[in-house]
């Protein structure tokens, strides 16, 4: 099965899904339920096409959720302590997520750490420096103040398409949340550096045969460091939408939000083996995460009975993919011998 | 009909179908009601054609813990008897956007009430007004939100305290150093028990030193090697107060170690179950108890009346308050709390 072949599997499961909670679930197909689906999982799509370039690299990030955290709180620190301007905060924060993404890349080229090994060590130190830099804790009262400034509260809009277009009357359509077209925009950028761009192809390269990319003279180091950052820059975006969404960001912001993004992205048939995958399928896999949680919630059935199955789904997105990596290593040796006999 | 107006904010929007749809099956239900007697309840009036559906409450909890689980075991009591209500427990795990995400699929499913312990007041501030928009009362337990919404309902924080640091006084006979072994900041119930504490020895016991004020993140191997730190640095300290159960008994622990138990004040607050044995063991002095189970059944009950009243959240002219009644459970009180209260 080719990778197209295994995208377009995935999005007929997501397809199947979504249909079978719209039939078995009670109110699962309204537009308030929809609406909740996309500003509740675009982030974590966000999070999970950053997610989709560590482990094209053959890496992973666990440190995601800790940066979600650290972005977070610097927002929170430079509206509520130095009353910075919104339009000023924003960038500020997904330079610093962007940075402590690209020094787990440093880590990795550098220091020659396993991404496994240097991403848990920042996970714990970005999660201990949003400890001593909180807000929350340095000035007593700010734990209860919100943040009001309209350039980060306004990302929590809501677009009506139903009364644009004049069809309100006749079918309730469902507010589109603005992060959902973040989340779009993110896609269709990364999805063409990817596939279009010089950049994109050494990635691939490098994630697939990362000896055979630094003899065709390919800078590996560059090339991982760029692919770290990335992943922090879209942990940084998702802190932003998060923290427009509830109004305050908290020490433990984006707790294991790392295992949703790594699910996601490889559920969305980003192979572990790196060098295989896209941006698209990480997308499809966290709204599938996110169909199957609401809609088991609707069903009335126990979120331990969720978790259990959210692992259930991952270790066969894991399992399915180490079938196709075998099976592309036993054609690629049929292919070899092959050759020695022609 | 269109209840869409044009601006791009998701404000007030499908309000006014919601009101209708609310105002129209409460007109439904008290025509029902009022032509005759429901005859299992013996009541007149709405109550009685809601059994035709039942309504939707839930408790959405910060993570599985006995004190939730009592509160759930409570509200479950009371609201099964109504034979009206379908009830359920969810679980926030610790993540502020699963309480988020949970509070969006109530509002979806249309539920009458949501029990809320929020782990942030601010954070699940937006997400209650989205509730309240929609018509549905929500009521918080223990935690605050800073968003006014129908209820909330809390252990005694404030007032217990100060009645903690009293009889805590009492017993070191008004003087001496003592030590507050604390929560971490930023969370509301932390301010509310400390300045109970402070403030109470301020009235009561003036005399009486606080030496110390250390956070052990509510854990009792953390208070364990606090405890032990403080006792290496403060000699003579008489006295030890934590803000909840937990902590205090990992001070018990190192007092046993040391062969101090008798001689250092050591108070908790919660009233959990391994509190109140080691008082009758003679270990830790004394704590605050409140009956959870209790407090589940006055939240439940308050959701009761307001959704059988037909009251919308949109009725409040402000927040109501309730405050739990409490023991404070010392080695001469603790009898009266009957097995089937602790928890």
């Amino acid at each position: 099965m080719t990778a197209r072949s295994a995208a377009f599997a995935l999005l007929a499961f997501f397809v199947a899904t979504f249909i079978f909670f719209c039939v078995a679930a009670p109110r699962f197909a309204t537009a308030s339920n929809m609406e909740n689906l996309m500003s509740g999982f675009s982030f974590v799509a966000i999070l999970a096409i950053g997610q989709s370039f560590p482990i094209l690299l053959r890496g992973i990030d666990l440190s995601v959720g800790a940066i979600v955290a650290l972005a977070g709180m610097i927002v929170f620190d430079l509206e509520l302590i130095f009353h910075l301007p919104g339009w000023l905060i924003l960038p500020i924060a997904l330079v610093a997520a962007t940075l402590a993404g690209a020094l787990n890349g440093w880590l990795v080229v550098k220091l020659k750490l396993q991404p496994f090994i240097a991403t848990l060590a920042t996970l714990a130190a970005y999660r201990g420096l949003v400890y001593s830099i909180s807000g929350r804790q340095l000035v007593p009262g700010l734990s209860t103040t919100p943040i009001r400034d309209p350039w980060i509260t306004g990302l929590e809009t809501y677009f009506d398409f139903g009364s644009l277009l004049g069809i309100s009357d006749w079918v309730t359509l469902p507010w589109v949340p603005l992060s959902f077209f973040i989340m779009l925009v993110v896609l269709a950028a990364f999805h063409f550096l990817l596939g279009s761009t010089r950049f994109g192809r050494s990635l691939y390269t490098v994630g697939g045969n990362p000896e055979a990319a630094r003899l065709a003279g390919i800078d590996t180091a560059r090339v991982t460091l760029a692919g770290y950052a990335v992943s922090g820059f879209c942990a940084g975006l998702a802190a932003i939408l998060l923290v427009a969404r509830l109004t305050t960001a908290t020490e433990a912001l984006g707790t294991g939000m790392e295992m949703s993004a790594i699910a996601a992205a490889v559920i969305g048939g980003v192979s572990l083996s790196g060098g295989i995958g896209s941006v698209v399928g990480p997308v499809i896999g966290a709204f599938l995460l996110g169909t199957i949680l609401i809609g088991l919630t609707l069903l009335g059935i126990s979120q331990y009975v969720q978790q259990i199955l959210t692992g259930a789904i991952l270790v066969a997105a894991v399992g399915y993919d180490r079938i196709l990596d075998l099976r592309r290593r036993r054609r690629l040796v049929a292919n070899l011998a092959e050759e020695t006999h022609a | 009909m269109s209840n869409k107006d044009d601006t791009l904010n998701g404000g007030d929007r499908r309000d006014f179908l919601k009101g209708l749809a609310l105002g129209s099956a409460a007109l439904g239900a008290a025509g029902a009601g009022l032509f005759g007697v429901d005859p299992k309840t013996g009541s007149i009036g709405p109550s009685s054609a809601m059994a035709a559906g039942n309504i939707k409450m839930a408790f959405i909890q910060w993570q599985p813990h006995t004190v939730s689980s009592a509160w759930s075991k409570g509200m479950e009591e009371v609201l099964k008897t109504q034979q009206t209500v379908d009830y359920r427990l969810l679980d926030g795990q610790n993540k502020v956007e699963v309480q988020v995400s949970l509070m969006d699929t109530l509002i979806n499913e249309g539920a009458a009430v949501i029990f809320l312990q929020p782990i942030d007041s601010v954070a699940l501030a937006p997400s209650i007004a989205k509730a309240k928009r929609s018509g549905i009362s929500v009521i918080t337990l223990n935690i605050d939100a800073t968003e006014a919404h129908a209820a909330h309902v809390e252990m005694n924080h404030y007032y217990g305290a100060m009645d903690i640091a009293k009889a805590f006084g009492d017993k070191l006979g008004g003087k001496g150093d003592v030590a507050i072994l604390n929560a971490p900041p930023g969370i509301i119930i932390r301010d509310q028990r400390t300045n109970g504490f402070l403030d109470g020895l301020k009235k009561y016991h003036p005399a009486i030193k606080v030496v110390a004020d250390q956070s052990a993140d509510w854990s009792r191997k953390k208070a364990q090697d606090v405890i032990t730190t403080l006792l290496a640095a403060n000699p003579n300290l008489a006295g030890v107060y934590g803000v909840n159960d937990s902590m205090a008994l990992g001070a018990v622990d190192v007092a046993k170690a040391k062969g101090l138990t008798g001689k250092l004040v050591i108070f908790g607050n919660d009233g959990e179950k391994d509190a109140l044995e080691s008082i009758e063991a003679g270990e830790l002095t004394g704590t605050q108890y409140t009956d959870v189970y209790q407090q589940g059944r006055f939240a439940a009950a308050a959701a009761t009346v307001l959704a059988s009243g037909l009251v919308p959240a949109t009725a409040f002219k402000q927040q109501g308050k309730l405050l739990m009644p409490y023991v404070i459970a010392t080695k001469e009180t603790v009898g009266t709390i009957q097995p089937s209260q602790r928890w």
